[in-house]
């Protein structure tokens, strides 16, 4: 017999795949150069052309067909969200963990250091890391990584403070099993209810982030597409062709809504919601 | 003249899918004025439910879908929500287990309390004197101290005191008090009973007294009602139920509560006193880390513990809760390190059992894990078939079996569970084993069974073991010594026989009392 | 007596970590590649006049040196003046401050006046179609970053109104009124996905403190649900909400720098772009302290007013720093 609990579960798994889904398709279509025209071809003859049956989203201010730029653009988004958040994730492990099994002073400390990040708007802190080191992928991946490490690391150490009272950890210390062994076979399995939906909601801000820097001009650079990108160029053009600015707001949206939805699913699969 | 007249009374809740669930089953029952009625039943049997349904504090789920609830004379579920809303606190005062929860942590207990009276349009002069003269009548010396603290600031039990208070404060007629004691040691125990129990005289009040636990109910109820299933099955004065119950379920909730060690035949090793001890704790004292950089808190938590333990034998360790038993056990183990003072564990090492058998396993690994995680961590080096049968024998002499250890813990019951966790000692063959409260969370029959294992260990493998328990009747037939301690010190020791017999420090002496009172 | 500790324990903490993110701050801006003089004189510079710029502007001091001189140069309001516009970097900054910390504080009004009313009404009976309804609105909105929405906002504003004039900005001591009305859009449009958030945090911490034990005490007592609610219920989800709080204080800031390019408001946004392209450092390290600043001086106050509404909090449990 299934609750209303596990219904609203599958119910959010469905839309937030679906939801995905249409960003891999962009993703496959981009891998593949499944195009009628290439995404950085400019052609003056056809400029801001409203969507048609020949260019599905239309043609931006520069000729490019932008249902070609914008599928290629789902290959950044992508790829800066997932490398970013591995990063992410990495640095949040290494700080985290030893925080909240250690305690005392490695705690404080490391602490110290991570609320001093968090203390810089993340903005803030990708965009002078962008601006500083020069805005190529790489900075764009690992200043975002950086910005968002104290999170992870604040979730890693919540859980294992949460878990250091239970019995099977303190027997583990009797034991005097290595602590780099509790950390990682005894605690870390047991937090993945609390890090996987961190995880997702971690590739959604990110890849907020990186549009945000784009839009700035400080993200993803030409000739690379990206919808950041795509929408600082759409502005001048707002009251003659809205298309170039729905379909890259459309899809951007789309992406993030579907992982919101997933995280939901896990939060609540993971028996995170009470009646 | 009864108080309450309960007939035909059904009650169903309805999750939204399918059948409702029938929660109360045609209950018939009455309350008379100024008696103490015990309600007792296992949990499912709905006697939370019956409460709930008289005080009117359903969840919107459920519905009662036939019967009477009368209340001095006017029936309660004929009466609008509003109406039935103002019995409660006026008529039907309510307390519940856990007292740890129930006050609002960000006001103070003043404040927790004064809400009763001001949503009933009381001046707030007379609000706090009548507060203050109600916490004087629980058994508060220093009531206005109690009124202006916050309740993370006092105990358990007096949580439980100012709940007390707080039910009775607008002298309602009937007391309905759902499992008060269960989460409170025996010591505390006594002294809630007695303060209801007096409340109950002073004030003229009519209590529904609801429990698992039948030796509560023994000096404390004048009748008892047995329920099951929704159904009330026995109903009798508390003298008759007890000793000639008429009802099967009944004889048979009275064996269950009570785990009898004597009848279990228990045998142990010899112990040489002359021997040389196999744990030597040395004028210990610690105290828990505080303070920014780590620095010490001023008090010590456990002072001055001075004791040797011999090969074979089985001390135990008793005292109220918060005396520090569990401090030092987590000291000797080395969970924690001590401010003062030495361990000597002569070169033997030393295994710990701890309490609670739902997180003694780490419930993302198979039991298998489980028992190679100890060869690991020591670092004995095996080859692949020795491991394999250092883990059999040791799955084995807890009682279990081979098709355990592939199966995660989620898929064992509570007395498997610590079998478990017994093994994962075992494996090795410690000198001494610490087991802390090892069956307070289990249930008559299964910690029998745990307590016959102990005992094996200890006969079989000369294995010393260190016991701490609440439960006298259990030290009184394991243990050849005992400690007792009491605000972190030790304030006895001896023979268990001898200190039972003739205790000499009033902690000890307040122990022995209580068990006594509840049995 | 208690609160006086933990007052002081939390200063000391804001102390620190205002030491190490001026520390970071000041490094990040020392270690970059590149040199300072030949960009403001350009490449055609001799190498004399190069070294000439560089000991003017303190270049070749060592390193412990420049830090101390620029710390107390940050906490006594001095930094030095900016490179590309000559003014001290500090009155450039307070120009700009009104947009900024005006949207800002609007901002965190619309999330606080919009999400607990939302939170309650989900909250009281979970489940239920209007809590269904709320919550999926919330989902929506949560993924909807402040710059598209804006940019929808001003697209569909023209579409219905004729030209949304972008750009328009009043300055608060000429006209009040029109000051705020023209932040009131942009306020919105950081605040939405942040209502969402809040509500979501409040809403699930509602429920969980709705099925405590003192709630149930309260019924008892024959409380109505509504008082029950709001004395009890509330607060004691606020003080957990708090941390959420804080959180989003600190992405209104963020979101407000990137909203004012699309408003095109003369904010701290603009400014911090003009000094990256421009390299302008005591400028931008500058805006990157007093931003952080700012961030840290609300976690603070978070914390004192989780210590005010939460008597636990006062016995050394740790803050949100």
């Amino acid at each position: 017999m299934r609750t209303s609990l596990q219904k609203k579960t599958r119910i959010y798994m469905a839309v937030g795949f679906s939801l995905l889904a249409v960003i891999l398709v962009a993703f496959v279509i981009s891998l593949t150069h499944l195009y009628v025209y290439d995404p950085n071809s400019t052609n003056a003859a056809a400029k801001l052309l409203p969507p048609s049956s020949d260019h599905l989203f239309g043609t931006d201010n520069l000729g490019r067909d932008v249902f070609a730029r914008c599928m290629e653009a789902s290959k950044y988004t992508l790829l800066v969200s997932f490398c970013g958040v591995f990063i992410a994730f990495v640095l949040g492990t290494l700080l985290g963990m030893p925080a909240g099994y250690f305690g005392g002073i490695t705690d404080k400390f490391i602490m110290l250091i991570s609320n001093s990040v968090m203390c810089f708007p993340g903005i803030l802190l990708a965009l002078v890391a962008v601006a500083v080191f020069g805005p190529s992928l790489f900075n764009v991946v690992w200043a975002l990584g950086l910005v968002f490490a104290p999170t992870f690391a604040r979730v890693y150490r919540t859980g294992v403070i949460g878990l250091s009272s239970k019995e099977y950890i303190l027997h583990a210390k009797v034991l005097k099993v290595n602590p780099m062994r509790i950390m990682l076979l005894h605690i870390f399995p047991n937090l993945v209810p609390q890090l996987l939906p961190a995880v997702v909601i971690g590739l959604a801000n990110m890849t907020l982030f990186e549009s945000g820097m784009s839009y700035l001009g400080l993200g993803v650079q030409p000739p690379h597409a990206s919808y950041g990108k795509m929408l600082a160029d759409a502005q001048s053009y707002m009251t003659m062709a809205p298309w170039l600015i729905v379909f890259p707001a459309l899809l951007l949206v789309i992406y993030v809504l579907g992982l919101y939805f997933l995280s939901e699913a896990a939060r609540l699969s993971f028996g995170g919601e009470r009646r | 003249m009864n108080i309450a007249e309960i007939r035909n009374l059904s009650m169903s809740i309805y999750s939204g899918k399918g059948v409702p669930a029938l929660i109360l089953d045609d209950l018939n029952f009455h309350i008379r004025e100024g008696e103490i009625l015990g309600l007792i039943g296992n949990s499912g049997s709905g006697k939370s439910m019956t409460a709930m349904t008289i005080a009117g504090l359903l969840p919107e789920s459920a519905q009662v879908t036939s019967g009477s609830i009368e209340i001095d004379g006017k029936d309660v579920l004929k009466l609008s929500a509003g109406e039935r809303r103002k019995l409660l606190g006026e008529e039907i005062g309510m307390i519940f287990q856990d007292p740890m929860t129930a006050l609002d942590p960000l006001e103070t207990v003043g404040k927790n309390l004064d809400e009763i009276l001001r949503i009933r349009n009381i001046p707030k002069e007379e609000r706090k004197s009548r507060i203050i003269s109600m916490l004087e009548t629980v058994g508060f010396i220093e009531p206005e101290r109690i009124y202006r603290s916050y309740p993370h600031q006092i105990s358990g039990g007096q949580r439980q005191r100012v709940l007390i208070a707080g039910a009775a404060l607008l002298k309602p007629k009937l007391l309905i008090a759902d499992e008060p004691t269960s989460s409170l040691d025996t010591v505390t125990t006594v002294s809630i009973l007695k303060l209801l129990k007096d409340i109950c005289i002073e004030m003229h009040m009519t209590i529904l007294f609801i429990s698992h636990d039948l030796s509560v109910v023994n000096n404390f109820c004048d009748r008892v009602m047995v329920m099951k299933d929704g159904k009330i099955i026995d109903s009798d004065n508390t003298e008759d139920i007890l000793h000639n119950p008429k009802n099967a379920f009944t004889a048979e909730l009275l064996t269950k509560a009570k785990l009898d060690p004597r009848s279990l035949g228990l045998e142990f090793s010899e112990v040489d006193p002359s021997g040389s001890p196999v744990l030597k704790v040395m004028d210990i004292a610690t105290a828990y880390r505080d303070g920014f950089f780590g620095r010490q808190r001023a008090k010590n938590t456990i002072e001055g513990i001075c004791f040797d333990l011999y090969p074979g034998e089985v001390m135990g360790l008793i005292g109220s809760s918060g005396c520090g038993k569990t401090t030092l056990a987590k000291t000797i183990c080395g969970l924690l390190k001590p401010t003062g003072g030495n361990i000597d564990h002569c070169s033997g090492k030393v295994g710990v059992v701890f309490q609670d058998p739902v997180s003694c396993l780490n419930p993302m690994h198979t039991i298998r894990w489980h028992l190679n995680e100890p060869l690991v961590a020591a670092g004995i080096k095996l080859t692949k078939e020795e491991r394999e049968k250092k883990i059999l024998e040791a799955i084995k002499a807890v009682g279990l079996e081979e098709k355990h250890l592939s199966r995660y813990p989620g898929r064992l019951s509570g007395g498997q569970r610590q079998r478990a966790a017994i093994a994962m000692c075992l494996i090795l063959e410690p000198s001494v084993i610490i087991a802390d409260e090892p069956f307070s969370s289990l249930d008559a029959s299964t910690a029998a069974s745990i307590l016959k294992l102990l005992s094996k260990i200890n006969r079989e493998r000369k294995t010393s073991i260190l016991l701490i328990s609440h439960n006298l009747r259990v030290v009184r037939t394991m243990c050849r010594r005992v400690l007792v301690m009491s605000r972190g010190h030790v304030v006895e020791e001896g023979m268990t026989e001898e200190v039972l017999k003739s205790p000499k420090a009033s902690a000890t002496k307040a122990l022995i009392d209580a068990e006594r009172q509840l049995s | 007596m208690e609160q006086a500790k933990y007052i002081g324990k939390r200063l000391v903490e804001l102390f620190l970590t205002l030491l190490v993110v001026s520390f970071l701050t000041f490094a990040a801006f020392s270690i970059i590649p590149g040199d300072t003089a030949s960009v403001m004189l350009g490449p055609n510079a001799t190498a004399e006049q190069l070294s000439a710029l560089r000991s003017q502007l303190g270049l070749d001091l060592p390193m412990s040196v420049r830090y101390l001189e620029w710390l107390k140069g940050a906490f006594t309001g001095d930094l030095g003046n900016s490179y590309a516009y000559s003014q001290p970097v500090i009155s450039l900054i307070t120009d700009r401050l009104p947009v900024t910390i005006g949207m800002s504080i609007l901002s965190l009004l619309m999330v606080l006046l919009i999400s607990y009313p939302m939170a309650i009404l989900s909250g009281r009976r979970p489940g239920s179609l209007s809590d269904n309804t709320l919550s999926v609105f919330g989902h929506v909105l949560f993924a909807l970053p402040p710059f598209v929405l804006s940019m929808l906002i001003i697209t569909l504003a023209s579409a219905a109104f004729g030209i949304y004039s972008v750009g328009r900005y009043v300055k608060p001591s000429s006209d009040f009124f029109g000051y705020l009305g023209c932040l009131l859009l942009p306020s919105f449009c950081i605040a939405l996905p942040k209502i969402a958030m809040t509500f979501k945090f409040l809403r699930a911490s509602i429920i969980e403190e709705k099925a405590s034990d003192y709630v149930r005490t309260s019924k008892s007592h024959g409380l109505s649900d509504v008082s029950i609610m709001f004395r009890h219920i509330l607060p004691n989800s606020t003080v957990s909400t708090i941390t959420v709080i804080s959180l989003v204080l600190s992405d209104i800031l963020g979101g407000s720098l990137i909203v004012e390019q699309v408003f095109n408001l003369p904010g701290l946004g603009r400014l911090l772009l003009a000094a990256i392209s421009r390299r302008d450092f005591p400028l931008l390290s500058g805006m990157v302290f007093y931003l952080a600043l700012i961030t840290v001086l609300l976690y603070f106050a978070a914390d004192i007013v989780s210590a005010l509404i939460d008597p636990r909090m006062r016995n050394n449990r740790e803050g949100t720093l």
